[in-house]
């Protein structure tokens, strides 16, 4: 009998770290195979994470596939899930299964240039191919990273971000004026028109709520992208992660195996029922 | 192989496969449902449709997927429950649930083989029963590619010939089980071949409901994702899920942990079937739900039976028992619902 997807491989969390506080709060979690780690995966694909005795969710995979001895996942806090992995210390034990999903085909983009459009826990998917192409700089063209959260409390890698800052464009913006905040104020969407990024031998790749991804979609349309030069991820709600338990189509696409990752071009022709 | 089996020697035949756990249906006040048999005379041929299609004694309405334990060390130990892959035979499948069977192989198939499914699905022998008559009045079978006498699915298909059965062994494992009861079967005559094809012919005249020009709806369907149709067609619906419940191909499931100690934390995890007519099933954590209301929970009904299974995998995801129509408490009628598809279409 083939191996059965639906046991999944315990895990130890190693590291925990508060990213975001306040009624919304986001970590970011690390965790270690207890035993040989055969995951293999590529950026974009997702993870279903289980608390025994509370269940299990599907998270986008944070880190990037060239980092081998811990996977990383940003949790925002919101059902029964991912309330019981905040409650979690360094230390306890977790089930993952998968790899699932498509992933972004970060092998046809290479010579491109790639920008990088994020709106709060929407970094996550994007955190792992932006440090993917980051380790290999130089077969990718210019890399730009545009993101914003509500406040700035809300920005998650708030550290990170400040390291990658010397190695790449980053436009960051935050919803309201602040008093010590210098970068852009207003919403995602209205950022990217006013960075004006050149659709010439361009990939974008957007995640974010829903609202911020349309409004992003819009901007760049503007600016002259192309629908297969933009990309997104979706979601939906999941329990098998393998095109069964049938609640995360969209028409006859499964997010969980045909998704989460599609180009505008893609995701246009399906009904819009995400 | 053919054969003709006498309805006299059939408990006799049945005796020789004691070894196998033996499903047939049963009567239960007025109600026909799949049990386990201990008498082989205790079986009865004579029935209707059962209520529940066969499909839980493969996919079941709810079945442990995996066990947890932590112990006082705090290490964590999972085990998988697989099912028992006992020999087994069911009794009396209908061609149409037997088809169901077919279908529901393509989804627990695939990249992931479900080995729950395939554990009981591979240790079945399904011995099928022609409907010579209608089980119901909205058998609809042949519009979806089945017929009262269908092959589909089947290791054994008997047809009802008043005091005999006429026995087509349709695989190995169907021809294991007549070969293990050799004596009681015999060659079938010429006029048995010619009652068959007879009764199999008067059987499909006697189907009166259909879905006319089938072929066109998956292609009418791709333009009728905003229709106000589906408003229309649910306005009574109690999203009580029956339809999906009892259909023979409705495979749609959920996964829950059953705690039996929070700390130190020991349970279950449980596969039960579900429904895309829930709102719940498809309700996000954070409230947001892509199908919120009736209108769109039927529009995913039928686009799944009509469209998008058409689209993966070349099928109606419907075999035509009728079951729905019959069941549902406010009569919403498949059947009628694509009569309209159809009058869009034209």
């Amino acid at each position: 009998m083939d191996h059965n997807a639906y046991v999944p491989k315990l895990a130890k969390i190693i590291e925990i770290k508060e990213e975001v506080g306040g009624a919304r709060p986001i970590k970011t979690f690390r965790a270690q195979f207890q035993n040989k780690n055969d995951f293999s995966f590529s950026c974009g694909q997702c993870a279903m994470l289980s608390v025994f005795g509370k269940g299990e969710s599907i998270f986008a995979i944070s880190s990037s596939p060239l980092i081998k001895d811990y996977l990383q996942f940003n949790i925002l806090k919101m059902g029964r899930v991912t309330s019981s992995l905040h409650e979690m210390q360094v230390g306890d034990t977790i089930g993952i299964r998968g790899p699932y999903g498509n992933g972004f085909p970060l092998e046809e983009w290479k010579g491109k240039n790639l920008i990088f459009i994020g709106g709060g826990i929407g970094l996550a998917p994007i955190w792992s191919v932006l440090n993917t192409a980051l380790g290999k700089k130089e077969e990718y063209g210019d890399l730009t990273l545009i993101y914003g959260a509500r406040t700035s409390k809300d920005l998650v890698f708030r550290e990170e971000l400040e390291e990658i800052k010397k190695k790449i464009a980053v436009h960051l913006s935050i919803d309201v004026e602040e008093s010590d905040w210098n970068e852009f104020v207003g919403f995602v969407p209205q950022n990217v028109t006013d960075k004006k990024p050149s659709p010439k031998n361009a990939i974008t790749v957007t995640c974010g709520p829903p609202i911020m991804i349309k409004f992003v979609i819009k901007a760049l349309e503007d600016l002259g992208f192309e629908d297969e030069q933009i990309y997104t991820t979706v979601e939906n709600k999941m329990k098998c992660g393998i095109g069964k338990c049938g609640r995360c189509n969209i028409g006859s696409h499964y997010v969980c195996k045909d998704g989460p990752v599609y180009s505008w071009a893609e995701l246009k022709k399906l009904p819009q029922e995400y | 192989m053919e054969k003709i089996l006498t309805k006299k020697s059939f408990p006799l035949w049945v005796k020789e496969l004691v070894s196998y756990k033996i499903y047939a249906p049963q009567k239960n006040g007025d109600l026909w449902n799949f049990e386990t048999i201990k008498k082989p005379e205790s079986i009865n041929l004579d029935f209707p449709n059962t209520v529940l299609p066969p499909k839980n004694i493969i996919f079941p309405q709810r079945e442990v997927l995996l066990e947890f334990e932590s112990s006082n060390e705090n290490k964590l130990q999972v085990k998988e429950t697989l099912p028992d892959d006992d020999p087994t035979i069911i009794f009396g499948v209908r061609p149409c649930d037997a088809k169901a069977l077919t279908l529901t192989d393509k989804v627990f198939s695939g990249d992931f083989k479900d080995p729950y499914y395939w554990k009981r699905r591979n240790s079945t022998v399904l011995i099928g029963l022609a409907c010579n008559i209608p089980p119901s009045p909205n058998c609809f079978c042949l519009s979806v590619g089945g017929s009262p006498h269908s092959k589909e699915g089947l290791d054994i298909l008997m047809t009802d010939l008043g005091d005999k059965y006429f026995v087509e062994s349709l695989s190995e494992k169907g021809s294991t089980l007549i070969n293990l009861a050799k004596p009681l079967f015999q060659q079938p005559k010429a006029a048995d071949k010619k009652a068959v094809e007879k009764t199999q012919a008067e059987a499909e005249k006697k189907i009166t409901r259909q879905i006319k020009d089938i072929k066109k709806i998956p292609s009418i369907l791709k333009n009728m994702f905003d229709s106000p149709l589906w408003d229309e067609e649910s306005l009574s619906c109690l999203r009580c899920g029956i339809c999906t419940y009892l259909c023979p191909t409705c495979h749609c499931f959920d996964i829950n942990d059953e705690v039996a100690s929070s700390s130190p934390v020991k349970g279950k995890r449980v596969r039960t079937w579900d429904t895309c007519q829930f709102p719940d099933f498809t309700m996000h954590s954070s409230g947001h739900n892509p199908r919120p209301d009736r209108a769109s929970r039927l529009r995913q009904r039928i686009f799944h039976k009509f469209q998008y299974f058409v689209e993966r995998y070349q099928n109606y995801l419907c075999t035509g028992c009728g079951r729905c129509i019959s069941k549902c408490p406010v009569g919403i009628d498949i059947i009628e619902v694509l009569d309209k598809v159809r009058d869009y279409g034209s």
